[in-house]
């Protein structure tokens, strides 16, 4: 987004959540109702009668690969080859997929628990585990591919295999700053020349029984805190006949400051601006209170939409399903010119800033 | 300063390396380390640090110190390497305009996690996710979160140096450290940072790492690391860290990065694009980006597995043409194993060495080259001759691939 460059612009989008398999009303599903968190089935065995924000069942029209393909996959990348797979077709980029490219915030994809249940108890003796046997039984009870559902860039790789995108890319941990690299590093790509599309959003998952665990451990898992699972997405070019949305800003500050101090640096990139909507995606109570103070003193009666209250957190994805809630409720005319506010547990804070078309 | 991409009028800096530092399997700095590569000598042994019997490779490139009483491997290599990189850089830049940007994994658990996840679910005869669930949180004094978190490395950095720009981890396997050096290069010839500590560490001589590799076939059964031979059988696991300061002002640097690039093959979880073209357009794009016609030096990704030596070289030839005829082309993974994440960091100071001083390292363990792998490699020592451009590749599992072009300054 240099000055004087053409603009970047939204194509199209994708949104797996807790509200259904598509981007459009989203945002509006959001404002009306509040999505009331149930109890976890994956969380079932390890953390019994959590409360969270899980998706349904994918259903096999929109789901990517065969059953085997799947399996390989963690859920994070599962949802995040769905969600690709939903923005390129939104998109209407059917052609020279070779080229486009792929930026994505990912969090820690998580195994499965079936293998890592099976490589555990072939790996014992009687002694307790046993380091000889997690050599040859332990690792011959697990698929071959198991450790790749641990790596981080698979959310991406699935995803590129699945569509055949393979143009210029990156893969940002995230636990919410990392997605706005992402957007920011897709904006740049485009801006330079790098790419002539790129998609750029996240998929992740706070439902994993050992993420979920993490959380607990690190006293993230409080303070009415839902854990949730999600993907979103954005299709940003540099023309479109058509553009859903202009790409305005993309900012990020932190850590090291007073939250309050950080959002207030933030907000001096779109000083000036006229927002008619504020969507926030704060962790927790404390981040919560943040945002909305700063956005209610700066943008005092634009409309508020707090998607962590309906969608609880899906961690590296909430940031990217905030910017399509936010799209939904524009292009469906509700707003102006929207301004998404996220703050993450990485004790940072990042603005993203979207308008209609002119 | 808001780091993001609304930035104002820009005209693109060049960037330059101004230091660089690296603890190996064969020094405990990066000029020792080069002495031992130039000599052809090879880190690659048996591994003592753990039980291996049974698994399906028993050797690696280990570094020697041990650093005890530290939680986490990867802080301690990323430490001294980073240290050794700043001392040599002799720079200086207000907080906010000094960045971090470090390629890291996660979820690759240390050992010490994996057991703590075994007696977690209750020692019985199968996995007790209730039991498992209430022991999750009882770990919670047990196990540091650092041993999980790949951001742990890039902050620790930024409390060591006081960094409070952009600070970022890529998470790309193989190519991580290779992408963590182009989102670098990026923020400083954007004006996010004027100077960025940039690199990545691989500690995964453990049982999971192995046990990984090993199941899906891609470590060396024979345990020799040979990239480009025509015994070579996979590849061997190294860790280590390798750093490098990048900055916007030239000062004493005698190389530029003068182009990076991305792609992805977009094909298959560990194999690569037979055909090579992810691989062909990261390169080709790279050398677009930094303008650059001949090359003379390629430290190839080459990591002694059949299928990625073969397809790489293939696109080597196929990018370079006639151009090869001048150039060189080695891999240090033959003496210092396979870092992973920090991998490409290694393979780009090696770069460094060529154009900086000449000195062309070659590639330990390959004797007889695979007619399939047809290129001008360094055998045995190394190769004095002057570098003026030299292009450095890091392929991933999964398709992810990075080049970086680097010129000697003017």
């Amino acid at each position: 987004m240099k000055r004087g460059a053409p603009p970047i612009v939204v194509s199209g989008a994708a949104a797996l959540s807790a509200f259904g398999f598509g981007w459009r009303g989203l945002g509006r599903a959001l404002r009306d109702r509040a999505l009331k968190p149930a109890v976890s089935t994956q969380l079932q065995e390890s953390h019994a009668g959590v409360l969270a924000s899980e998706l349904a069942s994918i259903p096999a029209a929109v789901d990517v690969g065969d059953a085997r393909t799947q399996k390989l996959m963690s859920r994070a990348a599962r949802l995040g080859a769905v969600a690709v797979k939903q923005a390129l077709d939104d998109a209407g980029w059917a052609d020279a997929r070779e080229e486009i490219g792929c930026f994505f915030g990912v969090g820690a994809s998580g195994g499965s628990m079936t293998e890592l249940r099976e490589m555990l108890r072939a790996s014992r003796d009687d002694a307790g585990f046993s380091l000889t046997r997690f050599g040859s039984a332990g690792l011959a009870a697990c698929s071959p591919l198991f450790a790749f559902q641990l790596m981080n860039n698979f959310t991406l790789c699935h995803a590129a295999i699945q569509s055949g995108v393979a143009g210029p890319n990156s893969a940002f941990y995230s636990r919410g700053n990392g997605t706005l690299v992402a957007l920011a590093e897709a904006a740049h790509a485009l801006s330079e020349g790098d790419c002539a599309r790129a998609l750029a959003g996240a998929a992740d998952t706070a439902l994993h029984p050992v993420t979920f665990a993490e959380l607990v451990r690190e006293g993230r898992a409080q303070n009415g805190f839902v854990p949730g699972e999600g993907a979103g997405v954005l299709a940003l070019t540099r023309e479109a006949e058509q553009p859903l949305a202009v790409l305005e800003h993309c900012g990020f500050r932190g850590p090291g400051l007073a939250p309050s101090e950080l959002v207030r640096e933030l907000l001096e990139g779109v000083d000036g601006l006229e927002v008619d909507l504020v969507v926030l995606a704060p962790w927790g109570a404390s981040a919560r209170a943040t945002l909305r103070e700063a956005a209610e003193a700066r943008f005092a009666g634009a409309a508020l939409l707090d998607i962590s209250l309906g969608l609880g957190d899906s961690l590296a994805a909430t940031p990217a399903l905030a910017w399509v809630a936010a799209l939904d409720l524009l292009v469906s005319g509700e707003a102006e010119r929207a301004l998404i506010l996220n703050a993450g547990t990485d004790a940072a804070v990042g603005a993203v800033l979207l308008g209609r078309p002119t | 300063m808001a780091h993001g991409v609304d930035r104002g009028p820009l005209t693109l800096r060049p960037v330059f390396v101004r230091g660089v530092g690296a603890i190996t399997p064969l020094g405990s700095s990066w000029p020792r380390s080069v002495a031992a590569l130039a000599a052809g000598k090879s880190a690659i042994g048996p591994i003592t640090a753990f039980d291996v019997r049974n698994f399906p490779s028993t050797v690696a490139a280990t570094v020697a110190e041990r650093f005890d009483g530290v939680a986490d491997r990867r802080l301690a290599l990323a430490e001294v390497a980073a240290r050794e990189a700043w001392a040599q850089a002799r720079v200086s830049a207000p907080p906010e305009m000094l960045g971090i940007f470090m390629g890291a994994e996660s979820g690759r658990a240390s050992f010490d996690t994996v057991l703590s996840l075994a007696r977690a679910a209750g020692g019985g005869a199968s996995f007790d996710h209730v039991k498992f669930g209430a022991g999750a949180r009882a770990l919670a004094a047990q196990i540091d979160v650092s041993l999980l978190s790949p951001a742990s490395v890039s902050s620790a950095l930024a409390r060591e140096f006081g960094a409070a720009g952009p600070a970022r981890t890529i998470s790309l396997a193989c190519s991580s450290s290779a992408a963590a050096i182009a989102e670098g290069a990026r923020a400083i010839r954007v004006g996010l940072c004027d100077l960025a500590i940039c690199g990545g560490v691989g500690a995964d001589v453990d049982p999971l790492m192995l046990a990984g590799f090993g199941r899906v076939g891609a470590l060396s059964a024979r345990g020799i690391s040979c990239p480009f031979d025509v015994r070579r059988d996979g590849f061997v696991v190294g860790e280590g860290a390798a750093v490098v300061i990048l900055a916007a002002e030239q000062g004493p640097a005698l190389v530029e990065l003068a182009g990076e690039a991305r792609s992805l093959d977009a094909h298959h979880l560990t194999a690569p694009d037979p055909e090579g073209d992810g691989a062909a357009r990261a390169m080709r794009a790279a050398l677009a980006a930094s303008r650059t016609d001949t090359v003379d030096y390629v430290q190839a990704h080459g990591t002694s597995t059949p299928l990625n030596d073969a397809v790489e070289a293939a696109a080597i030839q196929r990018v370079l043409g006639k151009r090869l005829d001048r150039a060189l082309v080695s891999s240090v993974k033959g003496a210092l194993g396979h870092w992973i994440a920090g991998a490409g960091a290694l393979g780009f100071l090696a770069a460094v060495e060529a154009v900086a001083n000449g000195n062309v390292l070659p590639t330990a363990g390959l004797s007889e080259p695979d007619p399939s792998c047809a290129l001008p490699h360094v055998m045995g020592t190394a190769i004095q001759r002057s570098v003026d451009v030299a292009l450095v590749n890091a392929f991933a599992f999964g398709g992810a691939n990075c080049s970086l072009v680097l010129r000697r300054c003017a």
